[in-house]
């Protein structure tokens, strides 16, 4: 099983917006619109997910007219379970920091949160 | 904007075919997607990270690392040999220069083009050794040229000199401008650095175990062969300061067992670390290829560095004093035996070129001799039969193949561009033979 800790908050949201519809193929620019991340830094990602046989990738069939064919993304069955599994993990550790932000004393622990969706 | 992103759809489009072929979808799909974005700085910036995922997925930084640090080699080695003061020959001398660097950077990209990148690490290492190698000859062989142009005035010097040469202007270079011998030079250097390049490249079926091999077997040859000529080849009246009486003599023999011995070997290791099971034609000509291959490899390696280090030698040699004092360490020479010394180790630098031509090909036919040797051809059963001549007869050969129903027609056309090595080969399984070595 995969642990949260091998995947990094920008994969985390990736995996998120992939898991929201795990049937369907995603395009990269609405991935990127979804998570909010740039260009050359959702590629690298989808990249090594596609390398670790968590993401399959596909070009579309039939392009409109005068465009051309775009990339399509889907997490495999694999990529969909360790998504699950990290996205799973990954909840409590951002609910975390927002109980200790409410207590006193506790500091809470620095990093880039992650909108976690509720795991289908 | 719309130029600045013309500009940038231009360069993505171009910076696509330098990520490798495994990545080259994904560089395409950011390019393709860029299309949804809405048109000004968001597609721009989007086109920007395209342009950085390129980079990192083609290994940009590498590259241009590299490139780099040899034209920063280049330059020094340019700027060293690049003649100081106006001599006769100079023109020759400058051309010569320009034309061997424009070989070392257009050669590679023209075998790039024709049989793809190096294939491996072994491969990358092999050729820059050979770029190191060049790059260092060359300031060497300019030294060496401008002693041999440079007349003395007068004096025992210039005697020596007239002996050696025949009269020449006195404090300047001698003869004209040697054209012909730079145009043979830059022609030789040409023919060897493709076959180098050739050995190397992803499309020629060399192992990196055969190549290393070839390597090991050939610095041991060059330094051997160093040890007995280390001042430039003569055959008849060899110089040697190092080595005297029977020591000279064992060293010599050792030298001549190499020449041969080396590449046999180097062959006989790199065919038979080749196993091609099943398919005994395949692997004759993989064990062949390989002998060829890792003979051709030391015999080339072993001429480099023995050049490499005989020019080396003699070039510092004519020029600082404390080597002259290393060279003839102990021994009282005068001042103008020394000259003399010098004048004929620079003359005598001439005869790599002859172990630059002749190594090689001993070492392919050496190579070629060693696999042999060391893989014998299957021996076919005479009629088929699985018993050989001395057994009984037996079942007969299997029956032969009918006539295939096109009409003749064995291979189609995009299997005859993947093996002539066409756009797409570099995507092909690796060849059997190379699978197994």
């Amino acid at each position: 099983m995969t642990s949260r800790r091998e995947f990094s908050p920008q994969t985390l949201s990736v995996l998120a917006a992939l898991c929201a519809e795990p049937s369907q193929w995603h395009h990269g620019y609405a991935l990127a619109t979804q998570t909010g991340l740039k260009s050359g830094t959702l590629y690298p990602i989808l990249i090594r997910l596609s390398d670790r046989g968590l993401l399959e990738a596909c070009w579309q069939d039939e392009p409109l007219p005068g465009r051309p064919r775009r990339h399509l993304y889907r997490l495999t069955a694999d990529g969909l379970a360790s998504a699950r599994a990290a996205l799973a993990e990954a909840a409590p550790a951002e609910a975390e920091p927002a109980r200790a932000k409410a207590r006193p004393g506790v500091s809470p622990r620095r990093g880039r949160g992650v909108a976690a969706p509720s795991v289908p | 904007m719309s130029w600045l992103g013309q500009a940038a759809g231009a360069a993505g489009r171009g910076a696509v075919r330098v990520v490798p072929a495994a990545r080259r979808d994904w560089a395409e799909a950011v390019w393709a997607e860029a299309h949804e974005v809405p048109p000004g700085w968001r597609r721009l910036a989007w086109r920007a990270g395209g342009l950085g995922l390129m980079a990192e997925e083609g290994q940009m930084a590498r590259t241009i690392g590299i490139w780099l640090l040899f034209a920063v080699a280049a330059g020094a080695a340019a700027w060293g040999a690049w003649p100081g003061s106006p001599v006769s020959h100079g023109a020759a001398v400058q051309g010569g220069i320009i034309m061997t660097l424009a070989l070392l950077v257009g050669l590679p990209l023209l075998t790039r083009w024709v049989l793809g990148p190096p294939g491996n690490r072994a491969a990358r290492l092999l050729r820059r050794g050979f770029y190191a190698a060049f790059l260092a000859v060359m300031p060497a062989r300019a030294a060496i040229g401008m002693f041999l142009g440079a007349v003395p005035r007068s004096g025992i010097n210039r005697h020596v000199y007239d002996v050696s040469q025949g009269p020449g202007v006195p404090g300047s270079s001698s003869g004209g401008t040697d054209w012909g011998g730079e145009i043979a030079v830059l022609v030789f250097t040409a023919c060897f650095l493709a076959v180098i390049l050739a050995l190397t490249a992803r499309r020629t079926p060399v192992a990196p175990a055969t190549l290393a091999i070839g390597v090991g077997a050939g610095l041991v040859l060059g330094a051997v062969v160093y040890a007995m000529a280390p001042l430039g080849l003569n055959p008849k009246f060899p110089n040697r300061p190092w080595l005297h009486g029977s020591a000279a003599e064992t060293v010599g023999v050792l030298a001549w067992i190499l020449v041969f011995g080396a590449p046999l070997v180097a062959g006989a290791i790199a065919g038979r670390r080749c196993h091609v099971p099943d398919d005994p034609a395949a692997a004759t000509v993989a064990h062949a290829w390989q002998g060829f291959a890792g003979g051709l490899v030391s015999g080339g390696v072993g001429a480099m560095f023995l050049t490499v280090l005989g020019d080396g030698t003699t070039a510092l040699m004519v020029r600082s004093a404390w080597v002259r004092d290393v060279v003839y360490h102990g021994q009282h020479v005068t001042a103008s035996a020394v000259y003399g010394r010098e004048l004929y180790a620079s003359q005598n630098v001439s005869g790599y070129y002859l172990l630059l031509i002749g190594f090689p090909i001993i070492g392919l036919l050496m190579g070629l001799l060693g696999t042999g040797i060391a893989n014998p051809a299957p021996r076919l059963p005479e009629g088929g039969g699985p018993n050989g001549p001395g057994g009984p007869p037996g079942p007969g050969g299997p029956e032969p193949m009918p006539d295939p129903p096109d009409g003749g027609r064995d291979i189609d056309a995009e299997e005859l561009t993947i093996l002539v090595g066409g756009p797409d080969a570099e995507l092909a399984a690796p060849t059997p033979e190379l699978a197994h070595c």
